[in-house]
């Protein structure tokens, strides 16, 4: 729809800022993301990253600054942010699944009612969602009954069930116990091969170096160095990414 | 997102008032209408607790018998209209014609000055004499016997106005005739003025009473009562004045204030329920009606509740100040009054003649809807703010978010407050008997003015209300494990 001159590019995001009150959280961040990039944000805790990630679908809203979503700026008024948002996923760190509804029904839920698929579509479409994830034999199951694991796989087929182009991570897997966090993160390693573009708010160092097309690195509410994972780790420039990687490794 | 909000709560309020005026006329409330010349039918309204005046002969059928309305049903076919009766608290009787929900009122109702300034009367047709009731031995007589005393009147009633003109006294003024005989038993009193006709039935139903006419008194004459300026006025005066000249009149007091035949004498120490067993089926359908009346207002009060839930969290201000305004004033002020207000005024302001059982539940609906918003708002508070997000990050519209992820959550945290709403409504519902609607509490009243007996139809109506309390409260805890079973 939006003829724009980078066509490939995803996400686009022009010196944004966020405050909450006094507490000024973003100081300006200006960023591009590409189709079918993964990008890891990375950063000491407070400096940003969640609230970054929040503000692409406007789960938060920006101070100032625009964030273009296929050359469309969702901060325009104009913009029907519900049409965006069935276009972006987003993962929390604490699942938030409906406790009140099936496994396969919180993955019908939003293509049934969003996108006004059939009852049949739906379930076919969200029990091979499941098998993705390898949670089929769940379908039928309350949330409740399932391990932390388990709940972050859910979630990340109901994301997926809206088929969008751009998945946002908020920490996926720091309220999981430590023998959960890989079949997360296989789930999410699956997903990078699919072409969906992806930004990982993470702790997980290893993983980010082996997942990531680009490390964003944010500090204090500023992009403080963004490079390719290899370039990152090996040859952090910036004193504060030093520090943090040092702390981290 | 501000505009979905707006248009979601302005349906559901549509929808909430079509279907309460929808409803209405499919009640079983009759709905009198406007006093105009050219009708066929005229609606009497009557207080019908007040033997052998009028009153329900409740063992055989609901129908409102007794001298008024002999004399309403001859006086009316005399004049070639249909006779619609209707039933309310005395007090009510004035409000009634006032705002023309009564083509007439007949009641034992004397003509005083105060009366005639709001309504109009006919000549008298019946006089009664005043008296003293009192336990027997109590030596309280004469007037001035009571010098000293606390007395007892129905609030409204000429013997009221009488017993303003005694010196010395406690006036105590109740609703309703049956109350002061209790009051009386409970040394609560220590006498009652009644009409002479009323207290010889009581106290032949309760032989440790006894009854002196108060002599030298105004006559309490009774007469028919219309709306100012009523044209029905000359019409009524002129088959009166027949049916006194006629001997129809004397033949209708000899059947229903000759010696007082039909009260049995009962002993006064222990409970007869017995007495009031022929009319037990007529007390047991007053739980449809409290049943009905209750599960309507409840489901209407819970919808409004949630649409004032929902303006309380509203990111719209005036919707967020008119509903905590509302909530306010609805808890801030007596159901009892609130009932009042609507029954009674509405027709007065609108022109609109809403029955009783409408008034009801519309006052039960407005008011139960402000408590039930406070839990509903706090329910909807307690639910994870992950889950709003969750539902966002999806694109999932306001009220499918509303009615499919936040409220289903938000209900069952707060089942065990709802429950409790629902058994207070029940209690309350109660209150509707001071309009008339025969409810279950009113239709033990009936009957006990009916027998001259009060206890035992009180405390069998209150044993049903407990047990549909205890339903209640069992099917609240039965509903809320399989909530807590599916998750």
């Amino acid at each position: 729809m939006h003829s724009k001159e980078d066509s490939n590019v995803a996400v686009k995001v022009d010196r944004l800022y966020k405050s909450f009150g006094k507490l000024k959280v973003l100081q300006g961040i200006s960023t591009e993301i590409k189709q079918g990039e993964v990008v890891a944000i990375i950063g000491p805790s407070g400096s940003g990253k969640s609230t970054f990630l929040r503000c692409m679908n406007l789960l938060e809203v920006p101070t100032s600054g625009k964030i273009y979503i296929d050359g469309v700026d969702i901060t325009a008024p104009q913009t029907n942010i519900m049409r965006i948002r069935q276009n972006v996923g987003m993962v929390f760190q604490h699942f938030h699944l409906f406790p009140h509804m099936t496994v396969l029904k919180n993955v019908m839920y939003a293509p049934i009612k969003v996108k006004h698929l059939s009852q049949e579509e739906a379930r076919r479409e969200g029990l091979e969602l499941l098998s993705k994830v390898g949670l089929a034999e769940k379908a039928e199951v309350y949330p409740s009954k399932l391990s932390g694991g388990q709940k972050q796989r859910v979630a990340i087929a109901r994301s997926l069930a809206m088929k969008p182009e751009i998945m946002l991570f908020d920490e996926p897997t720091s309220a999981l116990d430590p023998e959960m966090v890989k079949e997360v993160l296989e789930v999410m390693q699956d997903l990078t091969q699919t072409g969906i573009t992806m930004a990982i708010v993470t702790h997980e160092m290893g993983f980010a170096r082996e997942v990531a097309d680009r490390i964003l690195f944010l500090d204090q509410g500023r992009l403080a160095e963004e490079a390719p994972p290899e370039e990152f780790f090996a040859h952090p420039k910036s004193d504060r990414a030093i520090q943090f990687l040092e702390k981290m490794l | 997102m501000l505009k979905k909000q707006l248009i979601f709560t302005i349906t559901f309020l549509v929808i909430l008032l079509i279907t309460i005026f929808s409803g209405r006329h499919s009640s079983s409330e009759v709905v009198a209408q406007q006093p105009a010349e050219n009708k066929s039918k005229l609606v009497l309204v009557t207080s019908a607790d007040y033997p052998p005046y009028e009153f329900r002969e409740t063992a055989t059928g609901n129908e409102i018998i007794g001298f008024d309305i002999d004399i309403a049903k001859y006086i009316t076919k005399e004049l070639g209209y249909q006779l619609e009766i209707k039933d309310t608290d005395f007090s009510g009787l004035i409000p009634a014609l006032q705002s023309r929900r009564a083509d007439f009122v007949m009641a034992g109702m004397t003509p005083t000055e105060e009366r005639k300034k709001n309504v109009d009367f006919s000549d008298i047709y019946y006089e009664a004499k005043n008296t003293i009731v009192a336990k027997k031995g109590s030596n309280l007589i004469k007037p001035e016997d009571l010098t000293g005393k606390r007395v007892g009147v129905q609030l409204g009633t000429i013997q009221e106005k009488e017993a303003k003109k005694f010196k010395g006294i406690t006036l105590v003024a109740l609703n309703k005739t049956g109350e002061l005989i209790l009051e009386i038993k409970s040394n609560r009193i220590d006498a009652a003025i009644l009409e002479d006709t009323i207290a010889k039935g009581f106290v032949a139903s309760n032989p440790d009473l006894e009854f002196n006419t108060i002599p030298n008194t105004e006559a309490a004459g009774s007469a028919i009562a219309f709306p100012k300026g009523s044209p029905l006025v000359a019409d009524f005066n002129r088959v009166l004045q027949q049916i006194k000249t006629s001997g129809e009149l004397e033949k209708l007091v000899n059947k229903w204030f000759g010696n007082n035949g039909k009260t049995e004498t009962s002993s006064t120490s222990t409970l007869s329920f017995a007495k009031i067993a022929p009319s037990i089926p007529y007390i047991l359908e007053g739980i449809l009606v409290t049943l009905r009346f209750t599960a309507i207002s409840a489901f209407f009060g819970f919808i409004w509740g949630t649409i004032l839930s929902l303006f309380k969290i509203s990111t719209i201000k005036p919707l967020l100040w008119f509903a905590t305004a509302y909530t306010s004033i609805f808890r801030g002020t007596p159901l009892l009054l609130q009932i009042a207000l609507v029954y009674y005024a509405t027709p007065q302001l609108t022109g609109y003649d809403i029955s009783a059982l409408a008034a009801g539940v519309i006052t039960f609906t407005l008011n139960s809807g402000a408590y039930i918003s406070e839990t509903i708002r706090a329910g909807i508070g307690a639910v994870d703010k992950g889950q709003w997000e969750a539902s966002l990050s999806l694109g999932v519209p306001y009220q499918p978010m509303m009615l499919d992820i936040i409220l289903p959550q938000a209900l069952k945290n707060i089942l065990p407050a709802l429950v409790n709403e629902s058994i207070a409504l029940l209690k309350d519902s109660a209150l509707v008997s001071t309009i008339g609607v025969a409810d279950l509490l009113r239709r033990a009243q009936i009957v006990g003015a009916e027998k001259y007996i009060y206890f035992e139809p009180l405390l069998f109506a209150g044993a049903i209300y407990y047990l549909m309390v205890m339903s209640l409260t069992w099917g609240g805890y039965a509903l809320e494990r399989r909530l807590q079973r599916s998750s």
